[in-house]
């Protein structure tokens, strides 16, 4: 058998020699009526002549794995051999118009939010993959005059298996690239028959990131570009009063100064204000800074935002769920008033969550270079057509025109969603007819974030004497923007209602890591507990009951059709039984377990903590386990199970913004505090559920059980409720 | 007065006009080594650690007049040759720590600089002296490549 066997080393010195030939895929693209019409090419996988292959990922990464996901899916059913593959570092932007002139990605869905990226990929990339094969299979059947049936693909070699001559596919690669094959001929693989997918692999850039490559928006430069800080208001429509532009002006380096008008941001589905401020432009940032701090800007503050004080929001959301009547009911089943009523067991309880703060590790960023009648941006930015729509939106230029560098994204927790970064950079190279890029302090970043909202959910539920569920009431009060309805335990309780108040504040608003279910799951698996504990009921047996019988149900709520009692109850069985529970805990020891379905995939945790003279917390461990179907990558899955969870024992523990007056008032790390090593649990143990379903995300899924698995178990601990986040203004940690 | 000092071996020197400029943006700025990483500016993140005469040093809070002399080291100097890296970066490629990615060269930087001083550290240590910032949670990784790095550092010396 001829096969070239090449190791790594050998690949990376041979690569350069030779033309690369395009394994370009004429894939079908699905259009919103499901009919399918033909696209043109696809460039994410180049087969060089000596079988060396370059990948580049279809899909952005946040961090959350997505550009090892991408390619192994693909990889595995094109048959590749994983260890002839380079990656590289950026994203291809592939776009084209819809049906309705719209702005889409013409290949994959490259965009990432939601947890969709895997599940909305899923068959696009698997087909992406089978079609490259056949073409490949195609050729080596004519060469050999023999019918593809009689090949076999595997590890980047084509094998005749009555006689054992084999083909590269480097070999192939240049023909195969130019058939026209038939697709009904396109079989996808068999889950036994993987051979990358189900295995865990490591990240792709992994070396890049460890020996500190420029892999960030925030390294990247570009050709005589401008760099750029804004001194932005930092009071909610503050307008400048005045400004010492000649002292800007005199550092070195300094070659402007311009106004930036406050404007407003509608790409999140409301419309919100953006600050206006003072652009500093120089020829290098470190000038860009200091002539901002020069500027001495005074702010006219904006009686219109006067009022915008979270505090004073709290406490008229109080207000409004105990005393007014809500403005829209989401969710109602059966008659939840009378049900109440006529309960034999009732529990009243209203629970609290703050703003919660992204904190993008990386400031934001973006370079625009607008000319005309094209643009390029280098960003990272969570939906690339997004960013080339936004440049059409406002300069004009067609968005096709307009090439989109993606970068790495250092966090992006649905912040890197809103367009607002790109906006100003857009506008300022637009004004300046010159490229620039603007960087972002990180007071700017939080400053200007656009936050989880705030709520006040006030739940009351009603059950028979024997504990079974009967009422669920839940009444939410939160600062913009939408709340969650249809989570257990609709469904689980005949009587059931979801209403909430509306449209509230002016303090910005935006997706927050599973927007609303941390919170919806901090106040309903928290009342479960509480129930379970009036009635003298385990916590776990009380939600297994629940859960019973275990049914699919229709799920009302966005990123789900489904919604499956049984493998919610699964996660929970195994959370529990991983972390021993109903063991005599330690003196001052006790476990909490909460669980959640997020966006089509299940997660259920139980944290173990300690509390010392009733006020001294400390995190022990955590187990947790996760149903998304599937599981692609375990070794990846397990990393976003971790991550995850501790993102949500961070919002339950500490991530509170004050906003006072319009303004953010905890602005960097040493007034907003951030979870560190010797808060974070040492261990936390994760299991995937194994079954047939199609795979779904975990971006999510992990983070909604954490603040009531941490409040359970402290609860469990010392016998102390918190209702209100953050726990660190009750405990110390 | 230009300032002079050593930087991953290589002798640097920096005008008096950058004298004041945080070393964090002499570096990625001047130098264009863009490993080091802007996380905050105020020295609470960590994520612009490298190595002051071996110590770990957050490079936001020093300005390049203060490294006069200094022997520094930034993550692009700490691997041990073209192709053989640290032993605390090959243990974070062995546990694959990162998810984003812009914290890590701090943390490799902070996680060195400590297994120099304390090369068997105990959690309690690890938890007092690694003391960054992952957004991303990479803590649980963190601490076992920390640990997998102690080990094989300590097999290295004997």
């Amino acid at each position: 058998m001829e096969s070239i066997q090449l190791t790594r080393r050998q690949f990376l010195k041979t690569s350069v020699a030779g033309g690369a030939f395009v394994l370009s895929v004429n894939l079908p693209s699905v259009l919103a009526n499901g009919a399918k019409q033909s696209s043109s090419w696809c460039v994410y996988v180049t087969i060089n002549p000596n079988n060396t292959v370059t990948m580049s990922s279809p899909v952005m990464d946040m961090g959350q794995h997505m550009k090892t996901t991408g390619p192994m899916i693909i990889a595995d059913e094109l048959d590749l051999d994983w260890h002839l593959i380079e990656f590289t570092t950026d994203c291809p932007a592939y776009m084209k118009r819809d049906e309705d002139g719209n702005v889409t990605h013409a290949h994959a869905d490259m965009g990432t939010g939601g947890s969709h990226a895997v599940r909305r990929n899923w068959d696009y990339m698997r087909r992406a993959g089978a079609i490259g094969k056949r073409m490949l299979v195609e050729e080596a059947a004519e060469r050999w005059q023999v019918t593809p049936d009689s090949l076999t693909a595997k590890e980047s070699v084509i094998t005749h298996n009555a006689t054992g001559r084999t083909f590269t596919y480097g070999q192939l690669a240049a023909k195969a690239g130019l058939r026209k094959i038939d697709e009904s001929k396109v079989k996808l693989k068999e889950r036994n028959d993987y051979h990358i997918m189900g295995k865990s692999a490591h990240t792709v850039d992994l070396k890049e990131m460890v020996t500190g490559k420029p892999l960030f928006g925030l390294d990247a430069d570009y050709k005589n570009a401008l760099q750029v800080v804004i001194h932005r208001a930092p009071a909610l429509g503050a307008s400048v009063a005045n400004y010492d532009k000649d002292a800007a002006l005199a550092i070195p380096g300094v070659v402007r100064v311009v106004e930036v008008a406050r404007r407003t941001n509608d790409n999140n589905d409301k419309v919100q204000e953006v600050a206006g401020g003072i652009a500093v432009v120089a020829t290098n940032l470190w000038a860009a800074m200091q002539g901002k701090a020069a500027l001495n800007t005074k702010w006219k503050p904006n009686a219109e935002f006067e009022n915008q004080s979270s505090e004073q929001q709290f406490e008229h959301f109080h207000d409004l769920v105990h005393n007014q009547s809500p403005t829209r009911v989401l969710e109602e089943d059966g008659n939840v008033e009378a049900a109440l009523q006529q309960a034999a067991i009732n529990l009243n309880e209203t629970y609290e969550t703050p703003l919660f703060a992204h904190a993008c590790m990386e400031p934001f960023n973006c370079i625009a270079d607008i000319r005309d009648g094209e643009a390029t941006v280098v960003v990272g930015h969570q939906f690339p057509n997004a960013v080339a729509r936004e440049v059409e939106r406002l300069t004009g230029i067609d968005a096709l025109k307009v090439e989109v560098i993606s970068k790495r994204m250092g966090g992006g927790f649905g912040r890197r969603y809103i367009n607002d970064f790109v906006t100003e950079a857009v506008l300022l190279s637009q004004q300046l007819k010159h490229p620039v890029k603007v960087t972002w302090t990180r007071e700017d970043e939080i400053e200007r974030d656009f936050f989880a909202p705030a709520y006040v959910m006030r739940i009351q539920a009603g059950t028979d004497e024997d504990g079974k569920l009967r009422a669920w009431h839940h009444t939410q009060a939160q600062t913009n923007w939408g709340a969650k309805a249809a989570c257990f335990p609709k469904n689980l309780v005949e009587n059931y209602k979801c209403d909430l108040f509306e449209d509230l504040s002016h303090i910005p608003i935006g997706p927050w890591r599973g927007p609303g279910h941390l919170q919806w799951a901090f106040a309903s698996e928290s009342m479960i507990d509480e129930l379970a504990i009036i009635l003298g009921k385990d916590p776990l047996q009380y939600r297994l009951d629940m859960l019973k019988p275990h049914k699919e149900f229709d799920y009302n709520g966005w990123g789900a059709e489904k919604i499956h009692s049984g493998r919610m109850a699964k996660c929970f069985e195994k959370a529990a039984q991983m972390a021993g529970w109903g063991r005599k805990m330690p003196e001052g020891h006790g476990l909490g377990i909460a669980g959640h379905f997020t966006f089509g995939s299940y997660s259920a945790f139980v944290v173990e903590v300690s509390v010392k003279n009733n006020a001294e917390l400390r995190i022990e461990k955590a187990w947790g386990t996760i149903d998304c179907g599937f599981a692609i990558n375990p070794n990846h899955i397990k990393n976003q199970m971790e991550g995850g969870f501790i993102d949500g024992l961070n919002a339950a523990l500490f991530n509170k913004v004050n906003v006072e007056k319009g303004q953010a008032m905890n602005n960097n790390f040493h007034t907003l505090r951030w979870m560190k090593m010797a808060e974070s649990p040492v261990e936390i143990e994760s299991h995937i559920m194994q079954n047939d379903y199609a795979p779904m995300g975990v971006g999510e899924p992990p983070t909604a059980p954490a603040a009531a698995a941490l409040t359970n178990a402290i609860f469990a601990a010392c016998g102390k409720r918190v209702r209100r986040l953050p726990v660190a203004d009750e405990f110390t940690i | 007065m230009s300032t002079t000092f050593t930087l991953n071996d290589k002798k640097v020197t920096a005008t008096q006009q950058q004298a004041d400029m945080p070393l964090l943006w002499f570096l990625r700025e001047e130098l264009s080594l863009k490993g080091t990483k802007y996380g905050c500016g105020i020295g609470q993140c960590g994520a612009c650690t490298v190595h002051y005469n071996g110590q770990a040093m957050r490079s936001c809070s020093i300005t390049v007049s203060q490294a006069q002399g200094a022997n520094i080291k930034t993550i692009e100097g700490l691997a041990l040759g073209d192709d053989k890296l640290h032993p605390v970066q090959e243990a974070w490629m062995e546990v694959d720590v990162p998810q984003c990615g812009y914290c890590q060269s701090g943390q490799i930087m902070a996680a060195s600089a400590m297994l120099n001083n304390i090369p068997n550290p105990t959690d309690e240590e690890i938890n007092q002296h690694m003391t960054n910032i992952c957004r991303c949670g990479t803590y649980v990784r963190i601490r076992k490549a920390i640990h997998i790095a102690a080990d094989n550092l300590a097999k290295e010396v004997v």
